[in-house]
C-alpha cells in the first residue's frame, strides 16, 4: 500500500499543494541498503523522535497491536521520511536523497474498549540506483567498456490488520494478522562507450513478495510505569517473478519489550529493545545474501514542553543502536542514531503533527562509512 | 507570537519536504566494495547464419534513379542520360497576354547537377553534348537503339565547362530551329546527353524523381516583356501506362560498362545498379532467449578497381519490409526500409579495398526477437547510397565462395540471468 501511495504521489508531484511528494530514491552503493533493503523500523514520527524507545506503547507505530487501544477515535495517519545520506569510501563520496512513505494506516474504535486498524508499513526499502563501469572481454583480442546501472524500485511491505482490546485499566492486549507484500522492480541497463557497434541493453523484471505473519502484544499499565511487549511470528514468504516462485523463506520473527516511566504528566521516558530474526530471509536471495539476526535498542523521552497558546508542545529526544539486517561485504553493519523531535496538535486536537530529526551513523569493518540526516514527518487526522 | 513560530515551523517542514523532491538517483563511488551486483557478462559468437544471399541487377529500375548518371571512361564505361519533353507549349506570355510561338530566340537546357566535391572536380574541361533521340521505334528505351541516335545529324548543341565552373546548374544551349520545328509540329523533344572528356569522369544530373529535373527554357521573343517558357520533363509513352511512363521522363542508359555478376560474389552499386539480399537463420536460443547487444554482418570484400576504386561509397543495410509471401527476391528488394531506420547506419567503403568488413545490424536483429519468420522475416538488403548514379561497385564474397571467405554473422549477447535477487 505504501508503494501504491508512493506511485500516486509521484504522479501528482507537479500539482500537490504542499508538495508531499518526494521521490523514493536511495543508493544501493551504501551500507544500509544491502540485501533486500533498509529496515525503516516501522516507527511513527513520534516514536522516531524518541529513538524508537516508545514504539511498544505508541499507537501510531505498527509494532505492538496492543497500543492501538490508546487511539481514542477514528484516526488516519500518514508519514513521510526524506533522508539525506552521505556514503564515503575509498573512491569518493556519494550524496543521495531518499524519501520514504514508511507508515500509513487508519483505525476505528468499535465500542468502548475494542479498536480495529488496517495499515501498511515498509519492512525493507530497496529502492536504489547504482552505476558502475566495467570492461568486458569479448575475445582474446577484443574488449568493450561497459556502463552498468542497476535501478531498483520498491519495497517489502507489511500490511497489518490489527485489533486491540482493553479488558481492564491495567491491561491492554492486541493481535495482528500480517500480509507481507510489495515488489522490487529491477531494471538493469548496460550501455557501451562504443555506441556505434553496441546497442544499449535494458531489461526489467518485477520481483514480488508474498507472505504472512501473526503478531500479538500486551501492555501492563500502572500509575507510573508501562511494561509492554510484542512479538511477530513469521509465516512462509515467497519471492516470485510473474507466476513463478523463485525462492522461499520465512517472514522474520520479532520480539520486543519496553519499560516506560509515565509518572510525569503528559510525558514518557522509555527504554526498549527488540530482536529481529532476519536470518530467516537467507533463502530468499542468492547465496551471496547474508542476513543476520539483529538487536535494536533505544532509550528516549517524550516530554511535555512549553505551551504555545492553548497548544501543548512535546519535546523528544533519544538514542538508538541497532544492527542492520544484511551484511555488507561480509561484515555486519551497525547503526547509531541520535534523535530529536517535536509534536503538537491543531484544530481542536483533530490534527496531530510530529516531526523527528535523526542523525544516523552507519559503519562496518570496512573502508566505507555512512552518515544520514532523516526528517520524519507524521500527520494524524481524526475526522 | 506562537502563530509566528508555528508558521515558521510549517515553512521549515515544507522546505525539507520540497528539498527531498530533488531526487538524486545515481551512486556508485563505493563500488565494487558495497555493490554486490555484477555486470551481466556478454557472450560473443560468430556463426554461419546466412542461408541465402544473392545479388539482383537492375535496381532501381530504369527511370527511378536518384540522379542520372552521365559517365565517360573511354572504352570502360559510357552512360547517357535521356530527358523527354513529350509536350511542348505553343504559346508564351507577353505582358500577361498569350501569344503563339512563331520564333525562338534562345532554347536552353537548364541542367541541375549534384554537388561536386572540390577533390573530385575534373582535371580537364568537360563537354556536354545534346542530341535529339526522339524515335518512332517501339523500343524507345533500349540502349542500343537510343545509342545509335547520338549522331551528327541529330546534334542539338553542346557546351564545354571548365572544371571550376561546375557549380549546381549547367546551362546548355540547343538548336532553336530544332526546337521551333517541334513546337510548331506538336512533336515531342527527347534529348540525349553525352559527356565528352579526355579523362574519365562522371557527372550526376538531377531527376524529377528525387531532386530538380532538367528543364527546357524557351525564350520566344527578344522583348523583355515576354516571359520565358520553362518546360519540365514529361513522358507520354508507353501510352496508357502512367506508372511506367511517369518515371521515363528522365532516365539513364548504359552503352558500355555492364559488369557480370558471378555467383561467388555479391555486388552493390555498379552498372547497372544492383542490390544484395541476405536471409538469416539464427538459433532461437540466441535471438529469442537473450538480448543481443551487437550484430555484425561480416563480409569479405573483394577489390574492384575497375573505376573510382578510391572513392568513398556509402552502403546502407536496410530492412526488407515485404511480407514473406513475396518470394521474388527482386520484388522484395524493392521494399526496403528508409535509410537510417531500425538503427541501421551507413558504412563507408572504398571499392578497391579488401579484407573483412563489418556492417552493424543489431537494430534490425533485435526486432526479430520472439517474432515468427512469417511476421518478421530474417532478411536484409544492402544497397549503395548512390546506386544508379555513379559507376562504383563494391564486391563481397558470397556463400558460394570458399569457406573462410563467406559472409558470417557475429553476435554479442547478454544471456538470460537470474538478476535482481540480492
Amino acid at each position: 500500500m505504501t508503494q501504491i501511495l508512493a506511485h500516486v504521489l509521484r504522479r501528482g508531484a507537479a500539482t500537490a499543494a504542499i508538495v508531499l511528494v518526494p521521490l523514493a530514491v536511495h543508493a544501493q552503493s551504501n551500507l544500509s541498503s544491502q540485501g533486500f533493503g533498509f529496515p525503516t523500523g516501522q516507527l511513527s514520527s513520534r516514536a522516531y523522535g524518541t529513538g524508537g524507545s516508545i514504539a511498544e506503547i505508541d499507537p501510531l507505530s505498527p509494532v505492538n497491536p496492543a497500543s492501538l487501544s490508546l487511539i481514542p477515535t477514528r484516526t488516519l495517519f500518514f508519514q513521510i521520511e526524506p533522508e539525506f545520506r552521505n556514503v564515503s569510501g575509498q573512491n569518493g563520496s556519494d550524496h543521495t536523497t531518499t524519501a520514504r512513505y514508511p507508515v500509513i494506516f487508519g483505525a476505528i474504535p468499535v465500542g468502548s474498549n475494542l479498536i480495529f486498524s488496517l495499515g501498511s508499513s515498509t519492512l525493507l526499502d530497496r529502492t536504489s540506483s547504482t552505476s558502475f563501469k566495467t570492461t568486458q572481454a569479448l575475445s582474446a583480442t577484443e574488449s568493450v567498456e561497459m556502463n552498468t546501472k542497476y535501478a531498483i524500485d520498491g519495497a517489502m511491505s507489511d500490511v497489518r490488520f490489527g485489533a486491540a482490546w482493553t479488558p481492564s485499566r491495567w491491561l491492554r492486549v492486541g493481535v495482528g494478522a500480517h500480509g507481507i507484500t510489495g515488489h522490487n522492480l529491477v531494471t538493469i541497463t548496460q550501455s557501451f562507450d562504443d555506441s556505434l557497434r553496441f546497442s544499449t541493453f535494458t531489461a526489467s523484471r518485477v520481483l514480488g513478495f508474498g507472505g504472512t505473519a501473526l503478531s500479538g502484544g500486551i501492555q501492563l499499565v500502572s500509575k507510573s510505569f508501562v511494561l509492554a511487549g510484542s512479538g511477530r511470528y513469521g509465516g512462509p514468504l515467497n519471492l516470485h517473478s510473474e507466476d513463478t516462485v523463485l525462492t522461499s523463506a520465512r517472514v522474520p520473527n520479532r520480539f520486543g519489550a519496553s519499560l516506560a516511566y509515565v509518572g510525569i504528566a503528559n510525558s514518557t521516558i522509555a527504554i526498549r529493545t527488540s530482536r529481529d530474526n532476519w536470518s530467516s530471509l537467507g533463502t530468499l536471495g542468492t547465496s551471496q545474501l547474508h542476513p543476520v539476526d539483529a538487536w535494536d535498542t533505544s532509550v528516549g523521552a517524550d516530554m511535555a514542553g512549553p505551551r504555545l497558546g492553548d497548544r501543548l508542545m512535546f519535546l523528544r529526544g533519544g538514542f538508538r543502536v541497532r544492527t542492520l539486517p544484511f551484511q555488507a561485504a561480509g561484515q555486519n553493519v551497525s547503526e547509531k542514531s541520535i534523535t530529536g523531535g517535536l509534536g503538537t496538535a491543531f484544530a481542536a486536537n483533530r490534527v496531530i503533527a510530529d516531526l523527528a530529526v535523526i542523525r544516523a551513523s552507519r559503519s562496518a569493518n570496512l573502508s566505507a562509512s555512512e552518515h544520514a540526516w532523516t526528517f520524519s514527518i507524521g500527520i494524524a487526522v481524526r475526522p | 507570537m506562537h502563530k509566528r513560530v508555528l508558521t515558521l515551523l510549517g515553512f521549515a517542514l515544507g522546505a525539507v519536504t520540497i528539498a527531498a523532491c530533488s531526487e538524486k538517483l545515481d551512486a556508485g563511488a563505493s563500488c565494487p566494495l558495497l555493490c554486490p551486483q555484477q555486470a551481466i557478462s556478454l557472450r560473443d559468437t560468430t556463426i554461419d547464419a546466412i542461408i541465402v544471399d544473392t545479388t539482383i541487377v537492375g535496381i532501381p529500375s530504369i527511370g527511378n534513379e536518384g540522379y542520372l548518371m552521365l559517365s565517360s571512361h573511354g572504352d570502360t564505361i559510357d552512360t547517357r542520360a535521356i530527358v523527354r519533353f513529350d509536350t511542348l507549349p505553343q504559346t508564351y506570355q507577353k505582358s500577361l497576354v498569350d501569344s503563339t510561338i512563331v520564333h525562338i530566340d534562345t532554347a536552353m537546357l537548364v541542367t541541375p547537377i549534384a554537388h561536386i566535391d572540390s577533390l573530385k572536380r575534373p582535371k580537364v574541361p568537360i563537354t556536354i553534348e545534346a542530341y535529339n533521340v526522339d524515335t518512332l521505334a517501339a523500343s524507345d528505351t533500349v540502349a542500343a537503339v537510343l545509342g545509335s541516335l547520338f549522331r551528327p545529324d541529330r546534334f542539338l548543341g553542346s557546351k564545354t565547362f571548365a572544371p571550376e565552373s561546375l557549380k549546381d546548374t549547367l546551362q546548355i544551349p540547343i538548336s532553336t530551329d530544332s526546337v521551333l520545328t517541334r513546337v510548331l509540329s506538336g512533336a515531342p523533344l527527347r534529348v540525349g546527353f553525352r559527356l565528352v572528356s579526355s579523362q574519365g569522369y562522371d557527372i550526376r544530373i538531377g531527376t524529377g524523381a528525387v531532386s530538380r529535373a532538367v528543364t527546357l527554357r524557351i525564350r520566344a521573343s527578344t522583348d523583355t516583356a515576354a516571359t520565358p517558357v520553362n518546360v519540365t520533363p514529361l513522358s507520354r509513352t508507353p501510352l496508357d501506362k502512367p506508372f511506367i511512363s511517369g518515371p521515363l521522363a528522365d532516365y539513364t542508359i548504359v552503352l558500355k560498362g555492364q559488369t557480370p555478376n558471378p555467383a561467388t560474389l555479391l555486388a552493390v552499386g555498379g552498372i547497372p545498379s544492383r542490390r544484395s539480399f541476405f536471409r538469416f537463420d539464427l538459433p532461437s536460443r540466441i535471438v529469442d532467449s537473450t538480448t543481443i547487444v551487437r550484430a555484425s554482418l561480416l563480409l569479405t570484400q573483394v577489390p574492384n578497381r575497375r573505376v573510382d576504386a578510391k572513392d568513398t561509397i556509402y552502403l546502407y543495410p536496410s530492412a526488407i519490409l515485404a511480407s514473406p509471401v513475396v518470394t521474388d527476391v527482386a520484388t522484395a528488394l524493392g521494399f526496403l526500409s528508409p535509410p537510417g531506420s531500425f538503427g541501421l547506419d551507413s558504412v563507408a567503403f572504398f571499392p578497391g579495398d579488401t579484407g573483412v568488413k563489418s556492417i552493424e545490424i543489431v537494430g534490425l536483429v533485435r526486432t526479430w526477437k520472439a517474432q515468427p519468420t512469417t511476421v518478421s522475416p530474417r532478411t536484409l538488403g544492402l544497397l549503395s547510397a548512390v546506386e544508379g548514379q555513379v559507376p562504383a561497385e563494391v564486391n563481397f564474397f558470397s556463400t558460394r565462395a570458399p569457406v573462410g571467405l563467406r559472409p558470417r554473422l557475429r553476435i554479442t549477447y547478454a544471456p538470460q540471468t537470474n538478476y535482481g535477487l540480492p
